[in-house]
């Protein structure tokens, strides 16, 4: 039987980490997966991701999958492409489909990156063509370039459904609302602003009754919900919808773990058990990435680095010391993703009211998905009134995430050591509007306001991902944070640079009493 | 909570819980324990025939008494469609050697009383069309037939439950003991202590270990099975199906997915601690290839699942069904060596005979428990 | 180790409820008060609602409703659903047709 040092089953961030790090140590390594492309989820975030610049902050995941994979081509790892693995038995042994064979390969390790799969919930008429994941939306949208339809409801604000809100907005699709069961907005309030801030509603403490429509979703009908979750009689709002998409969480997809016999636990999601470097029950099998728990793409790549050097460590390929020093790097980084108010010893808190900083959290952000007119004053970043053009930046909760620091080659913005600080606009510094912070804020929270702009205008820039980009002299409408029309504006500039990889820096002339206020244009 | 009662038994397969059918409708008080849960050891591993030939003589009264008594009316007495079907059984053969096979298998039934009879290649595919040409005879029980295991188990028991059987899961058997002389008590790894006038003890191959408690060993080992099933397919057949190398059985369900057991030819040697499950890498596939020789037009049939388990196989493959002399008090069913599910229900009823001490509706004078003998 | 479970509980007599008729298992077509019933009727386990009403046992084997069918059960015995054992894990770990699931390649070094 064909046998490796290493399997891993996967080609996900996790997966494609764990296999560069193994093949760098300098074991016979191989990865299956049985999709057509390798990247897992990577190839289809084109979002910025957070963190710093170690975590391969403000680089969208599609250019962190690029970048993966030719680590890996070059590390020499070899990748199994639709091949998928059928059963993992005992002595380490699994079986795969591929090319219309059943293969028998064996190892002496084996690191499971399987990933997760997308939650369903069940109301009347889930079951209607036009109920999708939002996963599944963005699989159509950005892997196949196809709209899941003309009109979407977004059912959970977790980040999942927040992110791919954006992206429907992107792709041209509108979304009729963001609506949670929950009573506020479970992912980053950056990136429910930058949906928000574009006009669509949030309804939280919501859910879905109703998917109508005969042969498919014609409509939803949606319902306040009451503290144990149960729709309140008289609520029902009917929204024109052809498409609900569901981004009401993951499950890990652990069948092949517990298959092998690792043990296993109900955490909301049935996981192995795993000591500190992913390793099972089974000596030998190791659980990297959403399939050892849900987080980020971003923890993903280092716990699966984590389990390589475990792995290469055990069968002699690090020595002890090697691994110690690699494994303490690596959770350090983790630790630093790990950290603020979005950790995963948060997860499903209610109860938090300030932010490390000791400011009150906005309530309107995590009702509405915006921060309110009168709330954003109180956040360290956000600074008005003062001379000529300058950074605002509406980051209010303790996220992961630093670029904006490195951002400004001048200084004027600091978030210090921890990375989950909010950042802090040095007044003493001088702002030259490059607008580098504002293209690399992977939340789309930084503004450069110029309150001075002329006589009786402000200027603003705001991050811009939509096309086609509007012309300098184009007229039309400022929308404040909560989506709505605050002023006639016309745009002054649409800048754009490849280092700012397709944001674009949007500024627009309003007038000078909306410089606080206008955070979005529309024609 | 009651810990007494006329009759505890031990296991709920299909036999503990058809006995405890049985026995709760002749007004017996029973208490179940099962160790896992309901119908989770052969109960739930094996192809679903209700079949009566090439079953060995010794245990084919159980088979035809109950194809003729008892199968037919399951379904409306435990008020639960259990899917049985009598549309016979092919038993195929495609060289010489599994003639002479079935030949013989065929010769002994008949003897015993049983419709069964060799028929030809051509005639087996006018009953089911769709066998390969390979296929050049087969033996033929046309009072055959086969049942959903899984719901056959648990219908008895959901229909035992609601006449006041008592059932309890997650409560395993460690030790039978004496009381003045005569199997009384039954003292479980949790600490609980159940008292009954009479225990059967139907708890497949865990019942040597149990049994050993009063001093009592019969020959029993433990041996894989494994089963597979397809996705829906349309109507085919409904006869059941087997081989005269026994390399798979099964039959079309009435949800139309194709369930079969089949075997490697190595599971006497599969792991009992094997830490993957049950199943090895090796049997499901070697199944396929059994079936795609006998009913190619399955190839695309997608295998949506495969899984296995452990019986309790007997030395000389028959069951032990028998009151025990030696311990008053205490009813041996066990080692069904895989073929438990189609005699279940006249299993059980034997049982509730036999506690009654009432005319046994059959004779087995050849499933007694002491029959074991060293070579003369 | 399955927990000690006596099986006669009667959890207060199966109610029917307006959204009994909600489709859970979609492979299978199994609806939401069939499953509560089962639970009524003494199925006390992920593995015997299963195998009693073939939830979960179409081509996702439970990958959409598993989840959603632990809850329905959880909530009839009164449990948390992570109290719940999972059914059975088993290959293959998707539906493959039989004429490759017996083609076995030797692949050697």
């Amino acid at each position: 039987m064909k046998r490796y040092d290493l399997i891993i089953i996967g080609a996900g961030p996790a997966g494609l980490s764990a296999a560069v790090e193994a093949a760098g140590a300098g074991m016979h390594v191989v990865v299956f997966d049985e999709n057509a492309r390798p990247g897992g989820q990577l190839f289809k975030q084109i979002h910025k991701f957070f963190g710093s610049k170690e975590h391969k902050a403000k680089i969208r995941g599609i250019r962190i999958g690029e970048e993966l994979l030719k680590e890996a081509e070059d590390a020499g790892v070899e990748v199994h492409l639709n091949a998928i693995v059928m059963g993992l038995f005992d002595c380490k042994e699994i079986t795969v489909m591929e090319n219309e064979a059943v293969h028998h390969y064996k190892a002496d390790s084996i690191i499971i990156a399987t990933g997760a799969r997308e939650n369903m919930v069940p109301f009347e008429g889930w079951t209607l063509p036009g109920v999708i994941g939002a996963g599944a939306a963005q699989t159509l949208m950005n892997l196949h370039g196809v709209q899941p339809g003309s009109r979407v409801l977004m059912v959970g604000s977790g980040n999942v459904g927040l992110v791919v809100s954006f992206q429907l907005l992107q792709a041209g699709v509108q979304v009729a609302a963001v609506i949670d069961a929950a009573p506020r907005v479970g992912g980053y309030g950056v990136h429910a602003s930058k949906v928000a801030r574009t006009g669509v509603p949030f309804y939280l403490s919501h859910t879905v009754v109703k998917a109508e429509g005969e042969n498919h979703v014609t409509g939803a009908v949606i319902a306040q919900v009451d503290e144990r979750f149960q729709p309140i009689p008289g609520t029902e709002m009917h929204l024109d919808v052809d498409t609900i998409c569901m981004a009401v969480g993951l499950s890990p997809m652990s069948q092949l773990l517990s298959m092998a016999g690792c043990e296993m636990v109900d955490k909301g999601g049935v996981v192995p058990v795993v000591n500190a470097y992913g390793e099972t029950s089974i000596r030998g099998i190791f659980a990297a990435g959403d399939v050892a728990g849900i987080e980020e793409a971003s923890s993903a790549m280092i716990t699966g680095r984590i389990t390589a050097a475990a792995a290469a460590a055990e069968l002699g390929y690090l020595s002890e010391e090697e691994f110690e020093k690699k494994a303490e790097n690596l959770k350090a980084s983790l630790k630093q993703l790990h950290e603020g108010m979005f950790s995963p010893e948060n997860r499903g808190r209610t109860d938090l009211t300030v932010t490390d900083e000791g400011i009150a959290l906005s309530s309107t952000l995590l009702k509405k998905g915006y921060v309110a007119d009168e709330e954003i004053s109180r956040f360290p970043g956000v600074v008005s009134g003062i001379k000529g053009i300058h950074p605002v930046i509406e980051c209010t909760q303790n996220i992961p995430c630093n670029p904006c620091q490195d951002a400004c080659r001048f200084g004027c913005i600091s978030v210090g050591e921890k990375i989950t600080k909010l950042p802090e606009v040095n007044q003493e510094a001088r702002c030259t509007g490059c607008g580098m912070c504002v293209a690399m804020c992977s939340g789309q929270a930084i503004f450069l306001v110029d309150e001075d702009y002329d006589e009786t205008g402000a200027s603003v820039t705001i991050p811009y991902e939509f096309l086609p980009y509007p012309e300098p002299g184009t007229k039309g409408t400022a929308l404040g944070r909560d989506g709505k029309a605050v002023c006639e504006a016309e745009v002054l500039s649409c800048r754009t640079a490849p280092v700012m990889d397709h944001t674009a820096l949007l500024t627009i002339r309003v007038p000078k009493s909306m410089a606080m206020k206008a955070r979005f244009f529309t024609v | 909570m009651s810990k007494n009662a006329e009759v505890v038994i031990i296991g709920a397969g299909i036999t503990g819980c058809a006995a405890a059918y049985y026995l709760a409708k002749k007004g017996v008080s029973v208490i179940v324990l099962e160790s896992t849960m309901i119908g989770h050891g052969g109960s739930s591993r094996n192809g679903g025939g209700v079949r009566q030939s090439a079953r060995d003589v010794r245990e084919l009264p159980i088979a035809m008494y109950a194809i003729e008594h008892l199968w037919p009316y399951l379904s409306e007495e435990l008020d639960c469609d259990i899917e049985y079907h009598k549309d016979g059984n092919l038993r195929l053969a495609k060289t010489e050697g599994h003639i002479k096979i079935l030949q013989n298998l065929v010769d002994a039934s008949v003897a015993a009383g049983l419709d069964v009879r060799m028929i030809s290649g051509d005639e087996a595919r006018q009953i089911c069309p769709y066998m390969s040409e390979e296929v050049i005879a087969a033996s033929w029980c046309p009072t055959d037939g086969h049942a959903n295991p899984m719901v056959t188990t648990l219908a008895f028991y959901r229909k035992a439950r609601s006449m006041g059987v008592q059932f309890i899961t997650g409560e395993e058997v460690v030790e039978i003991r004496k009381d003045k002389g005569r199997a009384r008590k039954v003292l479980t790894k949790a600490g609980n202590c159940y008292e009954g006038e009479t225990i059967i003890l139907a708890a497949g191959f865990a019942s040597r270990a149990i049994a050993n408690t009063v001093g009592i060993d019969v020959p029993l080992i433990r041996q894989n099975l494994e089963c597979l099933v397809t996705e829906a397919q349309p109507p085919m057949f409904w006869q059941m199906l087997g081989t005269a190398e026994a390399d798979f059985y099964g039959h079309q369900s009435k949800h139309g997915s194709f369930v079969f057991g089949g075997s490697s030819g190595l599971e006497m040697f599969v792991k009992n601690d094997n830490t993957a499950g049950e199943s090895t890498s090796i049997t499901a596939a070697s199944v396929c290839r059994g079936i795609m020789k006998y009913f190619p037009s399955l190839a695309d049939a997608k295998i949506v699942r495969h899984w296995s388990g452990f019986m309790d196989a007997c030395a000389d493959h028959v069951p032990i069904i028998d009151k025990v002399d030696e311990v008053p008090g205490l009813i041996l069913a066990c080692g069904f060596t895989g073929h438990g599910f189609g005699i279940g229900p006249g299993s059980g009823l034997i049982l509730s005979q036999m506690v009654l001490g009432e005319k046994l509706c059959v004779d087995i004078p050849d499933l007694k428990y002491d029959r074991f003998k060293a070579k003369a | 180790m399955a927990a000690i479970l006596d099986r006669n509980d009667d959890l207060g007599g199966f109610r029917p409820e307006p959204d009994d008729n909600l489709i859970i298992c979609r492979c299978e077509e199994v609806t939401k008060g069939e499953i509560r019933r089962a639970v009524h009727e003494g199925m006390r386990t992920m593995t015997e609602v299963r195998r009693f009403l073939r939830v979960g046992m179409g081509l996702c084997q439970g990958g959409t409703c598993g989840r959603i069918v632990k809850g329905i059960i959880a909530k009839e015995m009164g449990v948390k659903p992570s109290e719940l054992s999972e059914c059975t894990s088993r290959g293959p770990a998707r539906p493959i047709e039989m004429r490759i699931f017996g083609n076995e390649v030797a692949d050697d070094e």
